[in-house]
């Protein structure tokens, strides 16, 4: 019961879009004077591991846990000719399929900058080593590799910590976890079976066609995403509202990751390790205030019914984040005069 | 009040807050009314998820909370985490429902899980004044509880109620989960160096 599948199509228009998105603001290294001190073959790791996505070509099978839930997914990622393809199948649940075909290597993104150390406002110069702190641990073996684990401390109580062991060869991240102010595992994603293709291409084509054959032999794949990959398509899908707002609060280090503005309903904001979105909604009828949570492992949902100048809204903050920032970011949105 | 004295604020709201936060607010609590507005307002919010018990309490109470929090700072018995587990469960729990106290004016009646406003006519046709009918537990309803509508025509003494303000906004917020997760996860696949798997923490993708 495949359905109908959408191909997007290569634009030249939104890697320019891209460039110069990423060409604004000054570009500072880490090196800098009275920026805190990290450790600097952590902070490698965290480079290489950045540019690796999108050189290596590899496929897997990875596990998502939360709480007493388990994802399991079928992973494949090809890079050929300067041109990288993804694709996910879950293996339960839903088993749903995203795939992202023509991703060009050189369009990065700022997430893949802010890992890369650059700082994406002058304010910002030290980049990520202001908001963590970074350490090697001990190695651990993660899907038959061996792998390097960087210890990843939040420096302030806005965002989560988070343990991630990459693979010593290649530099792909093998498992990621996110940890809680009180040190609780919130989700661990971690491989738990992987295969790399050699990088010359051609076999990096095998595996992907693997992955086809073990799809094809699957009646399991209930719907077939394109997940989006430029900002203009983003735009398109995103609802909007009567009048242009603004997200007056963030914590430092955290950057657009595209360029919503005005009445766009979402705004999406990075700080490289941790992502959380803002929508909102204009309602035509009165609320009572109040907020709502939902906790999905590192994930919350918080809606926020509030008035802004005489307008009732509902404001939703969806990310990996703790309650308190996405308490606060809601408490910031208002109208532009 | 500065923007620290907000996020500590905040902080508090989620329990997260150190023992110095708790002090520094406490102590900035009586002087100044913007900080206190701010706090009945978080609280008004907060109460709405929780459903906290409502009690009438004086401002001053911030006064008795700082001098209990003084002399439980010379007390040795404590080890450093049961203290700060102390300080929640004691002296928060106070503090929560002075705040509520407050926000109880600032209250508006609404009807329903969907949270819509009083002009809309109820779908089963019952009578809208039982809503505004004195109860036993008048000041629940106040603070957001929803009469059921009666079935069949026997109504009973006392509408059932339930704290319609907390489900509705757990239900709103799982709503949105559905609705938005699936945009977040665009972004999130494309900006964290997961690669495709935050489309993984998506409930339902769509094409």
């Amino acid at each position: 019961m495949l359905l109908k599948r959408l191909k997007s199509i290569y634009k030249p228009s939104s890697v320019l879009l891209l460039s110069l998105f990423a060409a604004v603001g000054a570009v500072a290294g880490a090196a800098a004077t009275d920026c805190p001190e990290a450790e600097s073959e952590a902070l490698q790791w965290l480079d290489r591991m950045s540019r690796s996505l999108r050189q290596v070509s590899y496929q897997g099978v990875v596990t998502l846990q939360r709480g007493d839930e388990m994802q399991v997914m079928q992973i494949s990622h090809t890079v050929d000719g300067g041109i990288s393809s993804e694709r996910l199948t879950e293996l339960t649940g839903q088993g749903a399929q995203v795939e992202r075909d023509y991703h060009p290597v050189e369009c990065v993104h700022p997430g893949d900058r802010l890992l890369r150390l650059e700082a994406l406002s002058p304010a910002d110069r030290c980049g990520i080593t202001m908001h963590y702190r970074f350490t090697l641990a001990d190695d651990e073996r993660v899907a038959g590799r061996n792998t390097v684990r960087i210890k990843i401390e939040p420096r302030d109580m806005y965002r989560f910590g988070y343990m991630m062991a990459l693979d010593r060869e290649t530099g792909i991240l093998l498992k990621s976890q996110i940890i809680s102010h009180g040190h609780q595992v919130l989700e661990t994603m971690q491989f738990a079976d992987l295969s790399y293709a050699d990088v010359q291409g051609a076999p990096g084509e095998l595996a992907l066609a693997e992955v086809e054959a073990a799809n094809a032999a699957s009646d399991s794949i209930a719907v077939v995403h394109e997940a989006e990959h430029s900002h203009n398509e983003a735009a398109q899908s995103v609802h909007s509202v009567a009048r242009a707002w603004v997200v007056g609060w963030l914590p430092r280090g955290f950057s657009a990751t595209d360029a919503s503005l005005g009445n766009s309903g979402r705004r999406t904001y990075t700080d490289g390790l941790s992502v959380f979105s803002v929508f909102l909604e204009d309602l035509n009828i009165e609320i009572k205030p109040g907020e709502g949570l939902v906790r999905q492992g590192g994930t919350i949902t918080y809606t926020r019914g509030l008035d802004i100048a005489g307008q009732p809204v509902l404001v939703t903050v969806i990310g990996e984040v703790p309650a308190n920032t996405a308490r606060m970011v809601a408490n910031s949105v208002s109208w532009v005069k | 009040m500065n923007e620290r004295m907000r996020e500590s604020l905040s902080a508090l709201m989620d329990d997260e807050a150190n023992e110095l936060e708790l002090e520094r607010v406490l102590s900035q609590l009586g002087s100044e009314p913007e900080l206190r507005q701010t706090w009945s307002r978080y609280n008004l919010a907060r109460n709405a998820v929780q459903g906290d018990q409502l009690a009438h309490l004086d401002w001053d109470i911030s006064g008795r909370v700082q001098s209990a929090l003084e002399s439980s700072n010379t007390s040795s018995a404590f080890s450093a985490h049961a203290a700060r587990d102390g300080y929640k469960n004691r002296l928060l729990r106070p503090l929560i429902s002075v705040g509520v106290a407050a926000s109880v004016a600032l209250t508006v009646v609404i009807g329903g899980q969907q949270l819509a406003g009083l002009e809309n006519p109820d779908a089963y046709g019952a009578d809208q004044s039982v809503a505004a009918n004195p109860s036993p537990v008048g000041i629940l309803n106040i603070a957001g509880a929803v009469p059921l509508p009666a079935s069949y025509g026997t109504a009973p003494a006392v509408p059932q109620l339930q704290p319609a303000v907390r489900t509705a906004y757990e239900d709103l917020a799982q709503q949105r989960l559905r609705k938005y997760m699936q945009q977040h996860a665009e972004q999130a696949a494309l900006n964290s160096p997961q690669g495709l798997v935050p489309f993984a923490r998506v409930p339902e993708i769509r094409e």
